[in-house]
């Protein structure tokens, strides 16, 4: 799993690639963290690059959005192929995360 | 019934995170050998992949691994991963179900990997075995 961070004025996007999964999670819960505790909580996970996730993504996820939303921020998704896609619906993902078709919809949606 | 191809198995002394990518590897591989469609092979992807870090990370202590036998095999319709461990007893299909919450302040990390497995797979069995775990994952082969 490859992570690169991009900071724009009022979002940070973090694009992944590879597959998240029990070994790769906990080097992304510490990226989005650091993202949160350096008063970055308004975060676009660019998932283009995102091929395959377990329940460990999942995980990361939750803890991020909740971290992100109570420091007045949110983290939304961009881009998610569908095999991750159907493992955030069978979750009930979908229903808590707000998911865009690209990165400048999810950056977009910040500023309006 | 047709015959059952050979089973194929993957034998890891000692099992790491680091080894579930190859075990995704080898069960995407040997599902679709044993003539999976695509839904069937990506779902006992997920389900091993899920049953194998719980294997990691809760059967044995992180300084002292154990191993895993991963096995797929065609029985009639069915594709059958699976997964044996060496830890101590732990039976997934007495989990209680997880209710779906409504909000994200309902949300608990816990319980996400079996929900998922139960929700791609058509059955869980499990065995107690002298030494530990046997996990098998059930999934029809087509459609």
């Amino acid at each position: 799993m490859q992570i690169t961070t991009a900071r724009h004025a009022h979002v940070t996007v973090v694009a992944v690639a590879g597959s998240i999964d029990a070994l790769t999670a906990d080097t992304l819960t510490a990226r989005f963290g650091e993202e949160v505790l350096s008063g970055n909580p308004r975060l676009v996970a660019d998932f283009e690059g995102v091929e395959y996730t377990s329940s460990a993504g999942l995980r990361v996820l939750l803890a991020a959005v909740k971290a992100a939303r109570q420091q007045g921020g949110d983290l939304r998704l961009a881009a998610v192929r569908a095999p991750v896609l159907r493992v955030l619906e069978l979750s009930g993902f979908t229903s808590i995360l707000k998911c865009y078709a690209d990165v400048p919809s999810a950056v977009a949606s910040f500023l309006g | 019934m047709t015959a059952a191809p050979p089973l194929r198995a993957r034998h890891l002394p000692a099992v790491r995170r680091e080894d579930l990518a190859g075990v995704r590897a080898f069960v995407a591989e040997a599902c679709r050998a044993a003539g999976g469609c695509p839904a069937a092979c990506e779902a006992l992807v997920l389900a091993a992949d899920e049953v194998c870090a719980n294997v990691v990370l809760h059967a044995y202590p992180s300084a002292a691994p154990g191993p895993l036998t991963v096995a797929v095999a065609r029985v009639g319709d069915d594709l059958l991963v699976t997964a044996t461990d060496a830890g101590p007893p732990f039976d997934p299909t007495r989990l209680p179900p997880v209710a779906e919450p409504r909000t994200l302040e309902e949300r608990s990390p816990g319980g996400l990997g079996w929900h998922l497995v139960r929700q791609v797979v058509d059955a869980v069995r499990y065995e107690r075995l002298a030494h530990g775990n046997r996990v098998t994952l059930v999934r029809r082969a087509g459609g």
